[in-house]
């Protein structure tokens, strides 16, 4: 397999609009990389340019250490699975994935060998001799994953493959990709706007918006320990809630309410004392307690866990908590609160705040 | 891989791609049947019994294409019996030598007070080429189909007694 390293990667279109703005990264060998933000963002451009599809504006694009910036997408030893699957209705499953080493002109037995090896580790076997109309559409992608398998190529790009198919063929498959990353042990980059299939799918993960990276890390960091407030709503469902606050010594002033804080959310807090900031806490990381109380507008019972949307003091500051179990909330009610975790972000900068670091 | 392998491999890759031999030769075979009867319907050798068997001809040209049109769709998915089929057409196909073209080959018709032949010799040869050339092609699209059919089938059978 195969080390790909982006250098100060930009992309600007012929009108002057920039899409990508500096994307550095470099994605070890195996590793699988999902680049994540709301449509728009510049996620699909740069994977596209990886690939060869869109001429890089500047910046350079290494290949196991070989530059490839100027290299020509059929060059690049890159599979690419698209959103449309892009198959061939009139060929069958099997020529689809074998038509790519049919025009290379690879020895027949070969290339009969590489699709049965692939359609194996695919599940396709038995589907060989349909067309690609008499698939579902999760067995389409399948095919269009099996396209890939077979050129054996460095490097896997994968544009948003789930988004054509319905929420549990989605789930399936998205468990059939991880699966095939770790059999076939491949450098992967995904491309998806699911925060969903970004954290389950994961080694690391790029976070994008407006055509700049907002964090790369693992999904744990990313949830945990985001760098900014644009990724603090990103990852998560549902998002993250966020109140305006003013540090006043061991406690946190916010509009009808104020919650104390701990030692070492204090010393997080060093240089903060008397600013306003803002604070971050998720819908998990809020529990029944007495801290504030909200008045409760909706509340959704999904089996687990009831999500309870609520007003905080009356204030019209917006609250959404994920409590554990079934309550029993209804509208109007008074629900009071705790938060057990939080996360601090400066309010001008919206980046994340660390004990000053 | 050892020679064995290869042939295995070979024959399991029929399950999975077409005859397009069979079935393209089988399409030549109607392609040389058009120029043959282009051919033909330029001679006229003026006689009732001639202009009956150039319309049977027109009919069973109409017929034979079509048949050979529906046997190469079935060669191509390796059924056996469109092989018969084909072996008889192409057999068909010999035999047409000695109706049309022979008859406009020994035939004379006046021309300018002279008095020459209906079909030249060069006409003649196309003609009868073209003929002998699409039986070619029907004969060897049966042949090659079914000693392909005999292989998967066998191939098959391997592969079940494998699995039991």
């Amino acid at each position: 397999m195969a080390t790909l390293s982006i250098q100060h990667i930009d992309k600007i279109y012929d009108n002057n609009v920039q899409a990508v703005f500096d994307f550095n990264l470099d994605v070890k060998d195996g590793e699988l990389i999902v680049l994540v933000g709301p449509s728009g963002c510049g996620k699909s451009t740069t994977l596209r340019m990886v690939a060869g599809l869109e001429d890089i504006s500047a910046g350079k694009l290494l290949l196991d250490g070989k530059d490839i910036t100027q290299t020509p997408a059929k060059d690049r030893d890159m599979a690419m699975v698209f959103q449309s699957y892009a198959l061939y209705g009139h060929m069958t499953i099997y020529e689809n994935m074998a038509f790519s080493l049919t025009l290379r002109k690879e020895n027949p037995n070969v290339i009969h060998k590489k699709v049965l090896a692939a359609a194996e580790i695919l599940g396709l076997t038995s589907q060989l001799n349909k067309k690609p109309a008499q698939l579902s559409g999760g067995q389409r992608q399948r095919v269009a994953m099996g396209r890939s398998i077979v050129r054996n190529p460095k490097v896997f790009l994968f544009d948003e493959p789930l988004s054509n198919l319905d929420a549990k063929l989605r789930g399936a498959t998205r468990r059939e990709i991880l699966l095939l990353h770790k059999r076939l042990q491949a450098t992967m980059m995904y491309v998806t706007h699911d925060q969903t299939e970004a954290l389950t799918l994961a080694d690391r993960i790029v976070c994008m918006s407006m055509g700049h990276v907002q964090q790369v890390g693992t999904p744990l960091e990313l949830y945990d320990s985001p760098n900014n407030v644009f990724v603090a709503s990103f990852i998560g469902l549902p998002p993250m809630n966020f109140f305006d606050v003013r540090v006043d010594g061991d406690k946190l002033t916010g509009k009808g309410f104020t919650v104390g804080l701990t030692p070492e959310e204090k010393a997080e807090l060093r240089g903060y004392e008397g600013k306003e900031i803002t604070l971050g806490v998720r819908p998990e990381n809020i529990v029944e307690g007495s801290d504030f109380k909200a008045a409760v507008t909706n509340s959704e019972n999904l089996g687990m866990n009831t999500l309870v949307y609520g007003n905080v003091g009356g204030t019209g500051v917006k609250v959404t908590a994920k409590l554990k179990g079934w309550k029993n909330y209804r509208v109007g009610d008074t629900a009071s609160f705790s938060f057990n975790r939080k996360h601090f972000f400066d309010k001008e900068t919206t980046n994340a705040i660390r004990g000053g670091k | 891989m050892t020679e064995m392998d290869d042939r295995t491999i070979q024959r399991d890759r029929m399950r999975f791609i077409k005859n397009t031999a069979s079935s393209s030769l089988a399409i030549l075979g109607i392609l040389f049947n058009v120029f043959y009867f282009v051919s033909i319907y330029q001679s006229d050798v003026g006689t009732y019994y001639y202009k009956i068997l150039i319309g049977v001809s027109i009919v069973y040209n109409l017929i034979f294409m079509l048949a050979v049109f529906l046997s190469s769709e079935g060669v191509k998915n390796y059924q056996k019996n469109y092989s018969y089929l084909l072996a008889v057409i192409g057999i068909g196909q010999i035999v047409r030598v000695f109706i049309l073209p022979m008859q406009a080959h020994s035939a004379t018709t006046m021309v300018g007070g002279a008095e020459v032949l209906v079909m030249g010799g060069g006409q003649f040869a196309w003609t009868v080429g073209c003929l002998l050339i699409s039986a070619v092609c029907l004969l060897a699209s049966a042949v090659i189909n079914l000693v392909k059919c005999k292989e998967l089938a066998d191939h098959m059978k391997t592969l079940e007694a494998n699995k039991a």
